[in-house]
C-alpha cells in the first residue's frame, strides 16, 4: 500500500513536470509553428537561474521560482526576436509548410547545441545541489510520502491554474489563442501576430524555466538534465495529441505513472515499454489520444 | 544536381558531364595520391555521411522531415553484425541480408509513421530513432549498452584482402556512386516529380489522384535502404558498434549535411555539406568542447542569412531559398495535369 502510494506520488510528480514542459512547447508550437528543440536547455537554464538566485541572493523559494520563470521568459523573448523572427519573416510568403517547419526546427537544433555547450563551458561539469527545501516526509495514517514530490505536484498545479486563467480569462490569452488558430484572420481583428508570437514564446519558455526551478531543490542541478527530458517531452506531446491541451495533460500524467511503475517492476525496460505503448496508441489513433490526425 | 543535369541538357552543356567524369576519376585516384591512412579514413567517413545525408534529402523531397535518420543506419549495422557473429555467414551475404531486413522493417515502421505529416512526423521519427537505440541497448541479445565487438572483416573476394583502408574506400565509393545513380534516376522520374508535387501542396496532389500515403511510404523505404547498406558497411569497417553511435545526435548531424550544403540540390547538397562537416573540424583542429558551439552557430547563421546553403550562395540562388527551378517546374507540371 505504502509502495503503491509512493509510486503514484512519484509518477504524478514526474507527470506534472512533463506537463509544464509540454504545455510550453505546445503553446509555442501552436502559435508560431516552431518545433522548439532548445526547450530542454531553457529548462536547464531555469534550474540554474533558480540555483543562483536562491543560493546567492538568498531569496525565498517562491521568489526564486518567479525569478527563474521571468529570466527564462526574457531569454525566450530575446531568442525569438533574435533568431526565429528573422527566419519567419523570410519564410512568410508562399513557402511550402515543410520548408518553414524544417528551417525553424533546424534553427532550434542549432540553438540547442549552442546553449548546451555554452552552459557546459560556463558552469563547468560539477553537479550542484541545493540543500533540500522540503526534506521531511509527510505521514498520513501509516503511509509516508516524500513532501518534496508533493510540493512539485502542488506548485505545478498552481502554475497550470495560472496558465488556464491567463489563456481563457484574459484578453491577451484570448488573443494568443486567436493567433494560434489563424494568424492572418487574427490580424484582421487588430491583433499584432508578431507581438503575440513574442508573448507566446516568452510564456512557453517561462514555463520551462518554472519547471526547472521546481526541480532544482528536489533533484540535483546538472548540465544534461535538459537533453534527457526533451525527448520524453516530445514523446508525451505526440502521445497526448499535438495541439490539444487536454491531451497534453492526459499524456503527461499517463507517461509519468507508466515510468514510475515501470522502473519499479521491470527496471530499465520501463522506458522501452512506454515507447511501445506510444507506438501502439499511434497506430490505432494517428493523432494521439485526443488530437486530430494531421495531414 | 538533378536540376543541373537537366539544365545542362537544355543548354547543351557537355561540360557538366565531363565535370562529373573528372570528379569520379579524381575520387578513384585519391588512395594513390594520399598516403596517410587517417585521411583515407576521413574520406570513408565522409562518404558514409554523404549517403546518410542523401537519404534525408530523399525523404525531404516528399516534404517529410525525418529526425530519425540514424535509425535505418543502426538497423543495417546491427542486422549485419548479428548475422555474421551469430550465424558465421560471410559479409557478402550479410550485406544484402541486412539491406533486406532494413527494407522490411522500414516498410513496417513507415506503415505506422507515414500516416502523419509535418511536426507529428518529425517527432515520431525521432521517437523511433530512440526506440531502436533503447532496444539494442536494453536487450542483452543485441549486445546491450556495451555494444558488439570483434565484428569480422569482410572475407577476401576476388583476391582483394580487406586489410588497411584502401579496399574499404573503394567499396564505399562504389556504394556511393550506385546510390547516386539510383537516386538520380528516382529524382528525374515520374516518382520524383510526384514527391515534389506532394511537397509543394499535399492537398493539390491528392486532388490529382496521388495517393499520399503510398508515395510517402515509398519515399520512406527508398530513403531507408541505402542507410541500411551503409550501416552494414560501417559495422564491418569500424568492427565494433555501440548504441550511442546511433543516438539522437547522430540523426541531428545527418540532417545538418543537406541544410548546410543546400536543400535545393538533392545530391550535391548533402555531399558538399557532409564533406565540409567531416573535414573542416579536423583541419581547424577544433576541440570536442567547442565543436558543438561552432556547429550550432554555423547552423543558425546559415539558416538565418543563407537559407540556400553553401551551394545556394555559390550558385547565387540563395535569395530566400530560391525554389524557382524545382518548384516552378513542378507547378507547371501540376497545372498541365489539371488542364488535361
Amino acid at each position: 500500500m505504502e509502495l503503491f502510494a509512493q509510486l503514484i506520488v512519484n509518477g504524478l510528480a514526474l507527470g506534472m513536470l512533463y506537463l509544464l514542459i509540454v504545455l510550453g512547447m505546445d503553446i509555442i508550437m501552436r502559435a508560431t509553428k516552431i518545433l522548439n528543440f532548445a526547450h530542454g536547455q531553457i529548462y536547464m537554464l531555469g534550474a540554474f537561474a533558480f540555483y543562483f538566485v536562491y543560493s546567492q541572493f538568498g531569496l525565498g523559494f517562491i521568489l526564486s521560482l518567479i525569478a527563474a520563470g521571468l529570466l527564462t521568459g526574457l531569454l525566450g523573448l530575446l531568442l525569438y526576436l533574435g533568431v526565429f523572427h528573422t527566419i519567419q519573416k523570410r519564410m512568410a510568403s508562399g513557402m511550402p509548410f515543410s520548408y518553414r517547419l524544417l528551417m525553424s526546427a533546424m534553427a532550434s537544433v542549432g540553438l540547442m547545441m549552442t546553449l548546451q555547450q555554452a552552459a557546459v563551458l560556463t558552469f563547468g561539469s560539477k553537479e550542484r545541489g541545493i540543500p533540500n527545501v522540503f526534506p521531511q516526509l509527510l505521514t498520513i495514517g501509516k503511509v509516508q510520502l516524500p513532501l518534496a514530490r508533493l510540493m512539485i505536484i502542488a506548485v505545478s498545479l498552481a502554475i497550470c491554474l495560472g496558465l488556464y486563467l491567463l489563456m481563457y480569462k484574459t484578453k491577451i490569452g484570448k488573443a494568443m489563442r486567436a493567433v494560434s488558430y489563424d494568424a492572418e484572420i487574427a490580424s484582421l481583428q487588430g491583433i499584432s501576430p508578431t507581438r503575440l508570437f513574442c508573448v507566446s514564446f516568452a510564456v512557453g519558455c517561462g514555463l520551462a524555466g518554472l519547471a526547472g526551478g521546481i526541480v532544482a531543490p528536489v533533484f540535483s542541478v546538472t548540465l544534461d538534465m535538459g537533453t534527457g527530458i526533451i525527448f520524453m517531452a516530445f514523446l508525451v506531446m505526440v502521445l497526448g495529441g499535438m495541439g490539444s491541451y487536454k491531451g497534453a495533460v492526459i499524456g503527461a500524467i499517463l507517461t509519468g505513472l507508466l515510468l514510475s511503475f515501470g522502473y519499479q517492476f521491470i527496471g530499465g525496460l520501463g522506458q522501452l515499454a512506454v515507447f511501445i505503448i506510444v507506438i501502439v496508441v499511434l497506430t490505432f489513433r494517428p493523432g494521439g489520444i485526443l488530437g486530430k490526425a494531421l495531414d | 544536381m538533378v536540376k543541373h543535369l537537366t539544365k545542362a541538357r537544355e543548354k547543351g552543356g557537355r561540360s557538366k558531364h565531363s565535370l562529373i567524369g573528372v570528379a569520379i576519376v579524381v575520387l578513384i585516384l585519391i588512395p594513390f595520391v594520399i598516403e596517410s591512412p587517417y585521411t583515407i579514413h576521413l574520406f570513408i567517413m565522409a562518404f558514409v555521411a554523404v549517403i546518410l545525408g542523401m537519404t534525408f534529402t530523399m525523404l525531404f523531397s516528399s516534404g517529410q522531415i525525418s529526425l530519425g535518420g540514424a535509425a535505418p543506419f543502426a538497423i543495417g549495422a546491427y542486422a549485419s553484425a548479428l548475422l555474421t557473429l551469430n550465424f558465421k555467414i560471410s559479409f557478402w551475404l550479410a550485406l544484402p541480408a541486412a539491406t533486406i531486413i532494413t527494407g522490411i522493417l522500414a516498410l513496417g515502421i513507415g506503415w505506422v509513421l507515414c500516416r502523419h505529416a509535418g511536426a507529428a512526423f518529425v517527432v515520431l521519427t525521432m521517437v523511433f530513432g530512440l526506440v531502436i537505440v533503447q532496444t539494442v541497448g536494453q536487450v542483452e541479445e543485441f549486445g546491450g549498452w556495451g555494444g558488439l565487438t570483434s565484428i569480422p572483416r569482410p572475407d577476401t573476394i576476388a583476391n582483394i584482402e580487406f586489410v588497411g583502408k584502401t579496399p574499404y574506400y573503394y567499396l564505399i565509393l562504389f556504394v556511393l556512386l550506385i546510390v547516386i545513380l539510383i537516386y538520380n534516376a528516382f529524382y528525374t522520374s515520374r516518382f520524383g516529380r510526384i514527391l515534389r508535387a506532394i511537397k509543394l501542396s499535399p492537398h493539390l496532389a491528392q486532388s490529382l489522384g496521388i495517393n499520399l500515403f503510398r508515395y510517402r511510404l515509398m519515399a520512406f523505404v527508398v530513403a531507408a535502404i541505402p542507410a541500411g547498406i551503409v550501416g552494414s558497411f560501417y559495422a564491418h569497417y569500424a568492427r565494433a558498434i555501440v548504441p550511442d553511435t546511433f543516438g539522437g545526435w547522430a540523426s541531428i548531424r545527418i540532417q545538418l549535411y543537406p541544410v548546410l550544403g543546400g536543400l535545393d540540390y538533392y545530391i550535391l547538397g548533402p555531399a558538399v555539406g557532409a564533406i565540409i562537416m567531416t573535414f573542416v573540424p579536423e583541419y581547424l583542429r577544433i576541440t570536442k568542447e567547442v565543436e558543438p558551439i561552432i556547429t550550432g552557430l554555423l547552423l543558425l547563421l546559415i539558416i538565418v542569412f543563407f537559407p540556400g546553403g553553401v551551394l545556394g550562395v555559390i550558385f547565387r540562388s540563395g535569395r530566400a531559398m530560391s525554389l524557382s527551378g524545382g518548384i516552378n517546374k513542378t507547378r507547371s507540371w501540376l497545372i498541365k495535369k489539371i488542364s488535361g
